[in-house]
């Protein structure tokens, strides 16, 4: 009668049900679980961006209230910590890609982390999707800016003699491609993993308060009491994954913000 | 077994994020207005060495 026992075969039932299933049609045409809730996600966001354009035109040049104050101050920290401190004079052509990122990142994330619902961006191919855009977003202001032969050979930093420059080229080379893959896995990684410590906790609470249920006895009260311990720990858990969310929207807009910068650096 | 390997390979992330939050209040202390600045990067550096932990995490699950 260890609860313990039962642990093995709930979670691999637990993992699996974060493998994609489709909601609607099947895997090639259709909608997952996780595009479901990142449609949800991107509904809230726009609808929250319109509440917020309304009440502001209504309340005048100052901002009045929680709701306008609040969204003012998001798009404000975006604004000055995360363009206008790495990108420099250029932030204004870049603020609207990289605010979208952001915001887009962290309604998903909120959007995950809420009982019940599944994050869009806890799916690989979402990451791995905005992981792409922000690529090409990088090459691009990078062949913009430098001509597209000169964004290629200013990936070898200048001043190297030649046989090393060659070898320092194909290093940079590869781990600019490697910058497609970290930015993809890193916030798969952490979501997925906050989502499935989650869903241990959980499943630990709710294994430790059954026997209670089928009948009061000495043992099945002691487990009772540490099924409370396991909820204590998943609230904790619950906080720092919020914490989570937040950073890893942020962190995720840092680095394609510190990649568009290195495009535009001049000669490093 | 896999568990075993999870905890091998979290060391050196440990060791990492460890190192990275002791840089952190060190400077922080001797030099309390860069504060804001060195923050992003502090987080930055920890974004880079949590992803290994957690790419160990995700593998033990799958595998």
């Amino acid at each position: 009668m260890n609860p313990l026992d039962k642990l093995p075969e709930e979670m691999e039932e637990l993992v699996d049900s974060f493998s994609s299933t489709p909601v609607a049609g099947d895997l090639n045409v259709g909608i997952t679980q996780y595009s479901f809730w990142m449609f949800v996600a991107i509904i809230i966001l726009v609808a929250i961006i319109f509440t917020f354009k309304k009440k502001q035109a209504a309340s005048g040049l100052v901002p009045k209230g929680r709701f306008v104050n609040g969204v003012e101050y998001l798009v404000e920290y975006c604004r000055d910590d995360l363009c206008k401190a790495l990108l420099g004079d250029t932030w204004r052509e870049h603020f609207p890609f990289i605010a979208t990122m952001f915001f887009f990142i962290l309604a998903n994330n909120i959007v995950g982390v809420i009982p019940g619902c599944k994050p869009g961006t806890g799916c690989i191919g979402t990451t791995a999707a905005l992981a792409l855009v922000s690529f090409v977003y990088f090459i691009y202001v990078g062949m913009k800016n430098k001509g597209v032969l000169g964004y290629i050979k200013s990936l070898a930093p200048a001043g190297v003699a030649f046989p090393m420059n060659a070898l320092v080229w194909v290093i940079e080379l590869f781990s600019t491609f490697l910058r497609l893959v970290t930015l993809a896995v890193r916030l798969f990684c952490n979501l997925f993993a906050g989502h499935v410590v989650l869903g241990t906790f959980a499943i630990l609470a709710s294994l430790f308060f059954e026997p209670i249920m089928q009948g009061i006895t000495m043992a099945a009260v002691g487990q009772a009491g540490a099924s409370v311990f396991w909820v204590a720990i998943l609230l904790v858990i619950y906080a720092v994954e919020l914490l989570v969310a937040a950073i890893q929207a942020y962190v995720f807009t840092l680095l394609s913000a510190v990649y568009i910068q290195l495009a535009e650096a001049e000669e490093h | 077994m896999g568990v075993i390997g999870y905890g091998l390979g979290v060391i050196g992330a440990a060791l990492g994020i460890g190192l990275a939050a002791y840089g952190a209040t060190t400077s922080m202390a001797r030099q309390p207005e860069v504060q804001g600045r060195l923050f992003t990067v502090f987080i930055l550096a920890s974004a880079f060495v949590e992803a290994l932990a957690l790419i160990g995490f995700v593998v033990t699950l799958i595998a």
